[in-house]
């Protein structure tokens, strides 16, 4: 298995019916790891469902840098029989399943030579300690103690996970916890894994994609954000609301997405930075009006995180399959900025330059995730705040429009549409003097008058100073990235956008070993696609593969399109999973192989 | 301050040679110079349909949004802009048809901002179809059988939905027109105009002479008391009128259905919207204390 050596890092996994609370303990184990200075990243995967169905807490820690989830777990906590029927394979030769005996039955998977039962009494300790909810309390104390690591910083991040509850609920989660581990550190004395922690780590951020983008909105001076709740999207919504008041934000939780689309629409007209966020079937619905965000040229930025399509889909998995239709979304030909963060930092940055392109292009830009984002946490280096710039574009927001001779026409009116050289003309908010300005949704003048868009000149002209907007695009929007070997050294090149970055760089970094070169392009910015730049590196290339998470391949006919050549290998996934390294590493490994 | 005159720079309108939109005009531009708002201080918003030209008429700072979805548009400025007194325009299809569900929670948001619906019962720029608010059994090239069912009563919908100003107006009467919408631009929350706007190319049936024979004041109504919800409502009830009916058997009502003197907006719910929101954006914000958390 091309996986990091055994004992290196800790894979656990946590199994059970929803409204157990599974991720919740989940990621009070992953604070305490990150608090100890080990890096994290946790994968949650559950069912569209509020109570019962089966759902699954990943969680990866390593002293080194990571980026996905893998496909092994060394412990396995089982809360039901369910678990272990599903999960047991998984486990590491030599792993461990930590269970209750009362609630798991063991017939036909006990005694096992290939595994390390652990029994634990999780619900006869949690009601010794204040009641049966806190069995996961327990399990998570089990879990430490198993693996030689030290309890203090569970117990400061059950502190921190119940500080807004009662200090008797801290109090006997803490003592859950503490029986769990001092039970099982008891039997656990020759278990082969021992974690340590990294006390002089520098500072991690814990954080989920939508947080992380949430977090570069905020940054960038976001003012208003609408959404209707849909997954994977809602989660920002929620982030958005519960800082409404301390950051300063106007959140509203619309009646439906096209309230949402147009309600940013709106805010952007008074110059307020505006966001709103849903998947793609919610996008579906919003596009009337992102179409009208185009041809008004509204700044607005939109998040959407997809999931598996089409129409209800599969609404708690991941999918790259919204690419060509986030990139081709309306009637009509507009400009457009589609920016593809692939982990938690490239989202905080992409989040707050999204809002700079908006205002610098007067058209919509889109940050285009998906539930892998969206739904996991992965420890990053703390986000650089010092990065941040706020660059508002052509813009006055206060005076008298009077002191903008070039934004007028001959009589006095100002000129929203004006054509310029670069499609970007002065804009103005309501508020300042002077300035009677129409937006339109219609096809218009220079001043935004409807009637006179009807006459041809004036269409043409409009037209063409929008779409120049993607000339002046691809000199501000972010390059593609490139990672690994300098790709004419490569022994194969391989293109991905989004959150196959995670999985890519993970398979890398177990290639290295085996002594095979690898270069890799990520696709930041998906439009304006970046052709030359692709076409470069893949034609420098020996063997190239583009990974992708749909069935179509989307980005590959983009880069035949655009860049009019084609890779000799793809891997697709479409069942919902996300990459696993293991998958990308096999896939890579055979063409280079084959080379 | 706005002159009539500033506003009238703009385009010449096109609509039809005694479409009541016409009256409208004249009413909203009259109100607005009367106001002593400078072009600053307000922005109009437009939906889709012959009112939705106007967007061209009216010389303001403005947003012509799409067919149904004005609400919504004039809900981002209001709540990103406290300073902009916003007035939304809107016909019947548009506004009650399309945009039904936005006008359902913009009432009951009570977002402090004024609407005005040009209600003519039927679709003018795409030639003559049923409208939410055509008479029942009304035919029409989309309903050659009759149109099937009950027509919108948005007076109605909106005092059900907790409305705190619903008035309706009749385009034949620019002076009336006019003290409604005073009253509606005053209101403090969101304040309903529904104007009876007589489609002279498309409605044969409910035309201007058909409503001057029927209108009557809600004003001079005897004992009639708009702060009373109840009988708002049933009075809005009254007003289902039918095309066969004689004027002698129904009377269509005009003036101020409802009003709430104190209400509670949205805005008011909204403590950070105390200063435009896109004071926000000066700089980077501050987050490294939100940060600290993660």
């Amino acid at each position: 298995m091309p996986l990091p050596q055994k004992g290196s890092e800790l894979r656990v996994k946590i199994g059970g019916a929803a409204g157990l609370g599974i991720k919740a303990a989940g990621q009070t184990l992953a604070r305490a790891f990150v608090n100890a200075g080990l890096e994290v990243f946790d994968l949650t995967e559950y069912p569209s469902l509020i109570r019962g169905g089966h759902n699954t807490y990943t969680l990866r820690v390593s002293p080194r840098p990571i980026s996905s989830h893998v496909e092994t777990v060394d412990v396995l906590i089982a809360f039901d029989r369910q678990t272990v029927d599903k999960h047991l394979d998984e486990v590491i030769d030599g792993g461990a399943v930590i269970f209750d005996p009362e609630v798991t039955s063991t017939d036909g998977w006990l005694p096992s030579n290939r595994i390390r039962p652990v029994p634990v009494p999780l619900k006869k300790f949690a009601k010794e300690a204040g009641g049966p909810i806190m069995a996961n309390t327990v399990a998570l104390g089990a879990a430490l103690g198993l693996v030689h690591f030290p309890l203090d910083t569970l117990a400061e991040s059950i502190a921190a996970q119940f500080a807004h509850k009662a200090e008797e609920i801290t109090e006997q989660n803490i003592a859950a916890a503490t029986v769990g581990h001092g039970y099982v550190s008891k039997m656990a004395g020759d278990f082969w894994m021992k974690v340590e922690g990294l006390p002089d780590a520098p500072r991690r951020v814990l954080v989920d994609g939508n947080e992380a983008v949430g977090l570069g909105a905020l940054a960038a001076g976001i003012g208003f954000y609408a959404a209707y709740p849909m997954t994977p999207a809602s989660s920002l919504l929620h982030f958005m609301a519960a800082h409404e008041r301390d950051a300063g934000v106007v959140v509203k939780h619309t009646e439906d997405e096209l309230a949402a689309m147009n309600m940013v629409a709106g805010a952007a007209f008074t110059g307020a930075r505006s966001m709103c966020a849903t998947s793609g079937g919610g996008f579906a619905l919003m596009t009337e009006a992102f179409g009208m965000a185009g041809v008004s040229e509204s700044a607005v930025v939109v998040g959407v995180f997809t999931r598996p399509g089409p129409a209800t889909g599969m609404p708690t998995w991941t999918e790259q399959s919204d690419l060509r239709y986030v990139i081709h979304a309306g009637q009509g030909e507009f400009p457009r900025v589609v920016l593809a963060p692939g982990d938690q930092t490239d989202a905080f940055d992409l989040s707050w330059k999204a809002f700079n392109l908006a205002d610098q292009l007067q058209t919509p830009v889109i940050i285009l995730g998906d539930s892998y984002l969206s739904d996991n946490r992965q420890s990053v280096p703390y986000f650089d705040l010092d990065a941040v710039m706020v660059d508002r574009g052509k813009l006055v927001a206060e005076g008298d429009v009077a002191d903008h001779p070039d934004a007028l026409g001959e009589d006095g009116d100002y000129l929203r549409y004006k054509v310029a050289d670069d499609g970007v003309s002065l804009r103005v908010l309501p508020g300042v003097k002077g300035a009677t300005q129409l937006i339109n949704s219609y096809e218009h003048d220079e001043y935004g008058w409807g009637q006179n868009g009807e006459i041809a000149a004036e269409r043409t002209a409009q037209n063409e100073k929008r779409m120049r907007k993607l000339q002046l695009a691809r000199k501000l929007v972010p390059p593609p990235a490139v990672f690994g070997a300098d790709v004419a050294e490569a022994d194969v090149a391989v293109l991905f956008f989004g959150t196959t970055k995670g999985p890519v760089l993970e398979a890398m970094r177990w290639l290295e070993p085996d002594g095979v070169k690898v270069a890799a392009m990520q696709v930041v910015t998906v439009w304006p696609f970046p052709a030359d730049d692709v076409r470069e590196f893949l034609g420098a290339a020996k063997r190239t593969v583009i990974v992708e998470g749909n069935y179509t391949g989307q980005l590959q006919g983009l880069v035949r399109e655009q860049c009019l050549v084609d890779v000799d290998d793809t891997l697709h996934r479409y069942d919902g999973r996300p990459f696993s390294p293991e998958m990308v590493y096999a896939k890579l490994k055979e063409v280079a192989d084959n080379g | 301050m706005v002159k009539v005159a500033d506003i009238e720079r703009a385009l010449e309108p096109t609509w039809c040679p005694g479409c009541g939109n016409h009256m409208m005009w004249k009413a909203l531009k009259e109100v607005i110079e009367e106001s002593g708002m400078g072009f600053e201080d307000y922005a109009m918003v437009w939906g889709i349909g012959c009112h939705g030209n106007g967007a061209d008429f009216y010389r303001s700072q403005g947003f012509h949004g799409l067919h149904g979805r004005a609400l919504p548009v004039a809900t981002g400025i209001a709540l990103s802009n406290p300073s902009l007194k916003v007035i939304v325009s809107m016909g019947d299809g548009d506004g009650y048809g399309i945009g039904g569900n936005h006008f359902i929670h913009s009432v009951r948001r009570n977002i402090d901002m004024m609407a005005i619906y040009h209600n003519n019962q039927i679709y003018g720029l795409t030639t003559g179809q049923a409208s939410p608010t055509s008479d029942q059994f009304m035919q029409t090239p989309s309903t050659p059988g009759g149109v099937v069912e009950e027509p919108v009563n948005p007076v109605g919908v909106a005092i059900a939905q907790g409305a705190t100003f619903v008035a309706r107006g009749f385009a034949g009467d620019v002076d009336h027109l006019k003290s409604l919408y005073r009253q509606a631009l005053d209101h403090h929350g969101f304040s309903l105009v529904d104007v009876y706007q007589p489609c002279v190319t498309w409605n044969k049936i409910n035309t201007f002479k058909w409503f001057r024979d029927r209108v009557y004041k809600l004003e001079e109504l005897d004992g009639y008391d708009p702060s009373d919800r109840t009988m708002a409502f049933e009075t809005s009830m009254s007003t289902f009128h039918e095309l066969t009916c004689a004027p002698d058997e129904c009377k269509v009502p005009i003036g101020v259905f409802y009003r709430e003197e104190e209400t509670f907006t949205y805005q008011d719910g909204l403590p950070q919207l105390d200063r435009p929101m896109w004071k926000h954006a000066e700089e980077p914000r501050d987050i490294s204390e939100i940060l600290e958390t993660y």
